[in-house]
């Protein structure tokens, strides 16, 4: 009984972590409408500005939460501008093509830059465990979680509440009904990229005291997030959150009582399933929306 | 006039560079140079460049000097290419290599076909000695020797330590998923059935797992005492960290290579963390020289050619295989297949007299029956050879990390 308690609450804290990247993940998908296969590898920047940031100027690695938010806002909002922007009436493959070649270079270029070795930051505090009962809870994990909450109800917030949100929910809904009403749409884009990255941001000043940084670390956690999103329905930054819940705990769960390398079978199972019955994911606006 | 000069002088280069070409041998040297393994296929490749040197410095082979001619073999398809432009173009008579098992496998078909010998001195896939190969002769031990060497040391090194009877011991197996984790595993799998000890798991898992609390979690409950971990890197790491987390705590843990032997993987882990976790590897530095004689003049020319303490073991297990190869060649009648079959066949030397302690003796697939991987134990952030007796520098301690 323990055990499976101990195993639920490891995969919340698991599905929190996933929820962050994935909320970014579906701010870029739901409002500029490209899927970006580069997401994984902005966790990776994201993680070696930590570590930078850590070494050679002393900040705490929670600390580095604020300018790397700001780095990859910035980064993501290059990105957009300079390479999704000229490819956005093109062809969806090419902006894929795009995003995928953008991957691989990055990976590439912190191989050349870093080397394959792993970079791994002291932060003694979030490797500490809480004893809660019989059960062991991470504070670092803990700490994942109450951010994931966090950066749902501040998003929820920014986007029901000021002009801005409005304006980023308009161009989401439809892009030229928006642009009549006088929305910059492009300006949306470039900020709604930059958001999605800044998640990634927050996600990596969190994640790295639990994991060292290396060129491939962000293919470990992109895929899952990519099910998470589509689960979710795609759009909704709440699916995306519920989602990644799901993912988690069956996650913890699979592979504790079917087999630990077997657990992408169960949730790609539980995926297809969802997506049988409905096929718009958890939280989907409907058919035709996509 | 002018085309007059040049070609005279062609002509006079050509006629003096004939009898040094007549002096010289090649040797062509396959690693992955560039890519993702580059950095271990480099630190190979130094060894057997050292042993090239030394060679040299003492009159070469057969009164000829060696000369390297080096092919990048970043994956197996490149490893192709490369093996056919030594053999064909560069026309080299002999291939050292090559660090990964993929590239070996793809580069020893090429050599096979053209009756080329190729030396494998580091890849440890079993396949690579076993497909009938006329040509092909390895010195170093295979994934089967790391399996059965992790096996054999809990009834030889881990249970007298313990002072418990080996059979009473609950041994449980976690390797990552992918061919190299299979392989060990199936191996391990087999001798610990021979052997007649007590596997109470077998947890496969992807070594991009980010969370193996379900793996330590399954440990707990089935009482394992004994783990055996084939794994890489990050997984390495994230083991060792949820062990802690989740108060996993084991009598004794033993790597097979891999995430274990790097230095980083103990200092992300935290030295008081893995201290005490053994591993099975190639021959280290921390090993006592009375097993392993030439290990201290390795690392002074070593550190004399490249600045720097070698990187890993890699560089003294090729350079070990190469001059024994050399060796071998400087009695060879002719460096044909025949001729160097022949020379290879007889080569026998015992165990504990090269610089990494093994023996050679080939099989008559070409594989080296007396090399056996070294027990090593992470003791204060150091890894130290503790089995067997003869190459130990520290005796084994029991339990891992601060648990």
């Amino acid at each position: 009984m323990d055990v499976t308690v101990q195993l639920i609450l490891n995969g919340i804290m698991l599905g929190a972590m996933y929820a962050i990247i994935a909320v970014g993940l579906t701010l870029i998908f739901g409002i500029v409408r490209v899927v970006n296969f580069a997401h994984g590898e902005f966790l990776m920047i994201g993680m070696y500005a930590v570590y930078l940031l850590t070494t050679r100027l002393g900040f705490h690695p929670y600390a580095t939460a604020v300018p790397v938010v700001i780095l990859l806002f910035a980064l993501g909002a290059l990105v957009q501008r300079f390479i999704i922007q000229p490819l956005l009436n093109a062809d969806e493959h090419i902006q894929i093509f795009a995003t995928v070649g953008l991957s691989t270079a990055l990976i590439n270029g912190a191989l050349m830059a870093f080397g394959a070795d792993l970079y791994a930051v002291e932060a003694p505090i979030a490797r500490q465990t809480v004893p809660l009962g019989p059960l062991n809870i991470l504070v670092g994990h803990m700490v994942i979680f109450v951010a994931a909450l966090g950066l749902v109800a501040g998003l929820h917030l920014f986007m029901q509440k000021t002009a801005l949100g409005r304006a980023i929910r308009a161009t989401a809904q439809n892009r030229y009904a928006a642009q009549l009403m006088g929305v910059k749409v492009e300006t949306i884009y470039v900020i709604s990229f930059g958001l999605g990255a800044a998640c990634v941001g927050l996600a990596s000043a969190l994640i790295m005291p639990l994991y060292p940084a290396t060129p491939t670390i962000g293919t470990y956690f992109v895929l899952t997030a990519f099910v998470v999103v589509v689960l979710g329905g795609m759009r909704s930054m709440y699916g995306a959150f519920f989602g990644a819940m799901i993912i988690g705990i069956v996650d913890s769960l699979s592979g504790y009582y079917i087999a630990p390398d077997l657990k992408e079978v169960v949730y790609f199972a539980i995926f297809i399933l969802i997506l049988i019955f409905k096929p718009t994911g958890l939280f989907g606006f409907g058919r035709g929306t996509e | 006039m002018k085309v007059f000069m040049a070609a005279a002088l062609a002509a006079g280069l050509a006629v003096s560079a004939q009898p040094v070409l007549a002096q010289q041998v090649k040797v062509g040297a396959l690693y992955p140079f560039s890519g993702g393994l580059a950095l271990l296929g480099d630190e190979s490749y130094r060894g057997l460049e050292l042993a090239v040197e030394e060679r040299n410095a003492a009159g070469g082979v057969g009164g000829k000097q060696l000369v390297i001619i080096k092919g990048d073999a970043v994956d197996p398809n490149q490893a192709v290419g490369e093996a056919r432009r030594l053999t064909s173009v560069e026309k080299v008579p002999f291939i050292f290599g090559s660090y990964a098992s993929s590239i070996s496998l793809a580069a020893t078909q090429v050599a096979e076909l053209a009756g080329i010998p190729y030396f494998e001195l580091g890849a440890i896939s079993d396949p690579i000695t076993e497909r009938g190969f006329k040509n092909v002769y390895r010195t170093n031990p295979t994934a089967k020797d790391f399996a059965n060497k992790m096996v054999d040391s809990i009834i030889d090194a881990i249970a007298p330590a313990l002072k418990a009877d080996a059979k009473s011991l609950k041994v449980a197996i976690i390797h990552e998923d992918s061919l190299y984790g299979q392989t060990v595993t199936g191996f391990q799998v087999a001798r610990l059935k021979e052997k007649g000890l007590n596997l109470v798991e077998t947890l496969p898992y992807s070594a991009k797992s980010v969370d193996l609390t379900p793996v330590i979690l399954r440990l707990k409950s089935a009482g394992a005492d004994v783990v055996l971990q084939t794994s890489y890197q990050n997984d390495t790491v994230l083991f060792f960290r949820q062990m802690k987390e989740q108060g996993l705590k084991l009598k004794a843990v033993m790597g097979a290579g891999g995430g274990y032997s790097l230095t980083d993987t103990m200092k992300a882990v935290g030295a008081e963390n893995i201290e005490g976790a053994l591993n099975v590897d190639f021959t280290q530095y921390k090993t006592n020289p009375a097993g392993a004689p030439g290990i201290d003049a390795f690392v002074k020319k070593y550190e004399a050619k490249y600045g720097i303490p070698p990187r890993s073991g890699h560089s003294l297990a090729n350079y070990m295989g190469s001059r024994v190869i050399f060796d071998a060649l400087a009695t060879a009648k002719d460096f044909s297949s025949a001729g160097v079959r022949e020379v290879m066949m007889k080569i026998d030397v015992p165990v504990g007299k090269t610089p990494t302690g093994w023996g050679v003796k080939l099989d008559a697939k070409g594989q080296n029956v007396q090399a056996s991987p070294y027990i090593m134990q992470w003791q204060g952030g150091q890894l130290v050879t503790v089995f067997p007796p003869g190459a130990a520098v520290a005796t084994m301690k029991v339990g891992v990390g601060s648990n």
